[in-house]
């Protein structure tokens, strides 16, 4: 092996385990110097995790990397950087009240009685800094800056560092066309110069452009290691999502033929001339990678601004606010869970009716016992399994955290029910109950949105499937026989229809 | 005993009370005493009255500094009105109305515009002092005090059933309606659902900026209703009492078990949380303790809540 070809990085048998989870469950692979080193993986695969660990910001459980052929195990981000790897993070690390320079000198000053000192390296700094983009200059205010050229900034602070590999996370997910442009070819000049790059990007088109090699993660498990030469988008498409276990379709019973809801030239920033429709009784399922604009359709149908239009039972609708979309007979399972779905801190009872308290009250006033009855119903119909109904929502498990927010949804007895990623986090079991009770809604006549990246979901549930890329609806298919799964991830992975 | 089991904090809350009246029973010969007891509540009424619903409203994670500012103003107004020919019971009114303004202006800058509560309060705690002050230099002096009317100080001094001060009886009747609104009404799950998880509550069709806006305007009437029963009561309007007041009504709703962070918290706990707060103080003066050991016991409860607070907020994350 020459000097040339020689792995910079070595990662050997990686785990790393969390009270209850397995984040990861053995990385093994080399990194070769002076190449860009794709990783992907679809949510939940690990990279985030992985990154962490590679930069110091938190231990593996097991495992070892080897940097130049050295271990490498540092105890925080600083160590990593003294040894050589930095880290651009997805939320820019950059302090916007000061200048470019002292910028740069952060966190590496030299002191002399206390007081920072100029750093001595300032001119390479500066030189570098003009050679990636001559309108930058070590004066400004970084505030004034695009984010493009905070990348920039940062990009510098690690090579004045110098680093000899740089992690970069998502580094394109905040920028425009342009601005992307730009940064892909600061990866390119870096890598002549014989920088090793990691790069992290959900945006396959990216990955195709700029990297030599790729890393894909599924639930933290590593699939493999791969050149990119020779490699096509569905290819890399089906390493990521791995092999499809069709769950058997039964379709919704109802005749499924008067529309709901039109969606006509449906546009945001991110979405572009998005049209659906959907029916009364069925489930229509949205799917598409991470950042293909599923989250968005969501939004528009809760409240988000939207150009275009969109009719319900052939009105045209238009709101402002969650509170309108709930009036206009819509109701939101929300992907956060957490977040943006329980109450934790409350109990169940008490988290059920909060989405149309009108159930719980008796001649204006909450009524106890009405209360009671209404959890009961929900713990016994959802199966949820809690020690009692005053028993605290946070202290759940995830399938049933997931099913009290079900359970609050259709307490609101909303015709249209959008169900945003419904089963993420949820075990096998819990799974299959939530599909079980989607189906059941839509057989009495409710219309239900699932929005999921999981495409044994939407194959095993949805009654039709609509099929998205970068912002925009490639396909809509009828779910039936001549379903082939190898085409969805053709089409989610950008072929033209 | 479910009750018990539900709540540690009322437990402790309740021993440490029961601890006090049984303690200064023996250890000071005044202390068991229908005046002394009066006393004692007359003090904590203006707390407890304004904490019933400050108390619900940082159960929604809000808070108003501006109380004990809006107390001073409201006294100074009604006195001002009474003292100038208005009937006491129009001045009262009108009293109650400017005091919810105040009320609204907290609600605007906060709930609508969603500025910080610290710094938004915080300017209404000064503006409203300053209106205050203004209003007494207005009546050509630092008090009112002077040519107040007969019926001004009648209100605040006649002893409900000729037997118990109105100051009490508004502060039990606050206290009541507050649990009642806790337990029984939209408003109040409402209030639980928005402290707990803001976006959850959104996204669930709830009126967050609403409620929100509702309590402060509701805080700044019970401080309005405070101030004119205090400055009834003692026949004076000081445009710079209730400094402070604000302090005095968040110990007690954290030393209850409300949190901070929302979510968490009962007007029960809240009225326990200010008997605590006033015994000790009661005690204190009655066994001679100098004034600055005392206000040293009062920062020392006030860090000490909050460590329990925090105790408790932990247990709830968990």
């Amino acid at each position: 092996m020459n000097g040339q070809d020689e792995n910079i990085i070595e990662i050997r048998g990686i785990e790393k385990s969390f009270p209850g989870v397995k984040a990861l469950k053995g990385v093994s692979f080399g990194v070769k110097r002076g190449t860009v080193h794709c990783i992907v993986g679809e949510n939940g695969a690990g990279k985030s995790t992985f990154i962490k660990i590679l930069t110091g910001a938190q231990p593996a459980t097991r495992g070892e990397i080897k940097l130049g052929g050295k271990p490498f195990s540092p105890h925080h981000v600083s160590d990593a950087i003294h040894q050589g790897i930095s880290c651009l993070y997805q939320e820019l690390n950059i302090v916007d009240e000061l200048t470019v320079e002292e910028n740069i000198s952060l966190g590496q000053e030299k002191h002399k009685f206390l007081f920072p000192q100029k750093a001595d390296n300032l001119e390479k700094a500066g030189a570098i800094l003009a050679d990636f983009d001559s309108t930058v200059s070590l004066g400004d205010r970084v505030g004034s800056l695009s984010v493009a050229q905070k990348q920039i900034v940062e990009i510098t602070r690690a090579l004045v560092a110098e680093c000899s590999v740089l992690v970069m996370d998502e580094p394109t997910a905040a920028l425009s066309l342009g601005e992307t442009t730009k940064i892909m070819q600061v990866i390119e000049r870096l890598r002549e110069a014989g920088m090793t790059i990691i790069f992290i990007s959900h945006k396959l088109s990216e990955i195709f452009e700029i990297g030599d090699t790729v890393t894909v993660l599924r639930d933290g498990e590593m699939v493999g290691t791969q050149s990119l030469e020779g490699m096509s988008q569905p290819d890399l498409v089906r390493m990521m999502l791995g092999k499809v276990v069709a769950e058997e379709y039964i379709p919704s019973t109802g005749a499924r033929d008067q529309a709901v809801l039109e969606a006509r030239g449906v546009s945001t920033r991110k979405l572009k001339d998005v049209n659906f429709d959907l029916m009364k009784g069925e489930i229509l399922g949205f799917y598409g990678l991470l950042g293909a604009g599923k989250t968005e359709v969501a939004e528009v149908l809760f409240g988000h601004e939207y150009r275009g239009e969109i009719k319900r039972d052939g009105r045209v609708l238009r709101f402002r606010t969650e509170r309108d979309a709930l009036r206009a007979g819509f109701a939101l399972v929300p992907e956060e869970r957490r977040e943006e779905g329980i109450f934790g801190l409350l109990s169940v009872m008490r988290n059920i009716p909060l989405m149309n308290l009108k159930t719980v009250m008796r001649r204006g006033l909450v009524s106890g016992k009405a209360e009671r009855d209404l959890a009961d119903k929900y713990i016994d119909l959802l199966q949820i399994a809690t020690s009692g109904r005053n028993h605290p929502v946070a202290l759940l498990s995830g399938g049933n955290q997931q099913k009290v927010v079900i359970a609050k949804c259709l307490n609101r007895d909303a015709d249209i029910i959008l169900m945003d990623e419904p089963t993420r986090g949820v075990d096998i079991g819990a799974k299959q109950e939530i599909h079980n009770i989607i189906r059941d809604l839509a057989n009495k006549g409710k219309s239900v949105i699932v929005f999921s990246s999981e495409l044994q979901e939407i194959t095993g549930l949805c009654d039709r499937m609509v099929l998205m890329y970068d912002g925009m609806v490639r396909e809509t298919l009828r779910n039936g026989d001549e379903l082939s799964t190898d085409y969805i991830l053709e089409v989610v992975a950008g072929k033209e229809a | 005993m479910r009750f018990l089991h539900a709540d540690p904090q009322k437990v402790v809350l309740i021993g440490i009370l029961a601890a006090l009246i049984v303690g200064l029973t023996f250890a000071s010969p005044h202390f068991l005493s229908v005046t002394n007891f009066t006393n004692v509540l007359l003090k904590v009424a203006v707390i407890v009255i304004i904490a019933s619903a400050a108390n619900l409203l940082m159960v929604t994670g809000n808070f108003d500094l501006s109380v004990g500012s809006v107390l001073a103003f409201s006294g100074i107004l009604h006195a001002y009105m009474s003292k100038h020919g208005v009937a006491i019971e129009l001045s009262i009114l009108i009293t109650l109305i400017v005091a919810m303004g105040w009320g609204g202006l907290n609600a605007l800058t906060v709930s609508v515009i969603g500025i910080n509560p610290v710094i938004a309060t915080v300017g209404t705690l000064f503006i409203a002092r300053g209106f205050a002050l203004l209003i007494a230099r207005w009546d050509g002096g630092a008090n009112i005090m002077l040519g107040l009317p007969r019926d001004f100080v009648d209100f605040g001094r006649d002893p409900v059933f000729g037997l118990i001060p109105l100051a009490i009886v508004v502060m039990v009747a606050a206290v009541g309606t507050f649990i009642f609104i806790e337990k029984k009404t939209a408003l109040g799950r409402k209030a639980y659902a928005i402290g707990a998880n803001l976006k959850s509550a959104k996204l669930s069709g709830i009126n967050t900026v609403g409620i929100v806006s509702l309590l402060y305007v509701l805080v700044a009437l019970f401080a309005g209703l405070s101030g004119v029963l205090q400055t009834s009561r003692v026949g004076l309007a000081a445009p710079t009492v209730g400094k402070g007041l604000e302090f005095d009504v968040i110990v007690a709703i954290i030393l209850g078990g409300t949190s901070m962070l929302g979510g968490v918290g009962s007007t029960f706990g809240m009225l326990l949380g200010a008997l605590v707060v006033g015994f000790t103080a009661n005690g204190m003066v009655l066994l001679g303790i100098p004034f600055y050991f005392q206000t040293i016991a009062y920062g020392g409860i006030l860090i000490g809540t909050l460590l329990l607070s925090r105790k408790f907020d932990a247990k709830a994350a968990a």
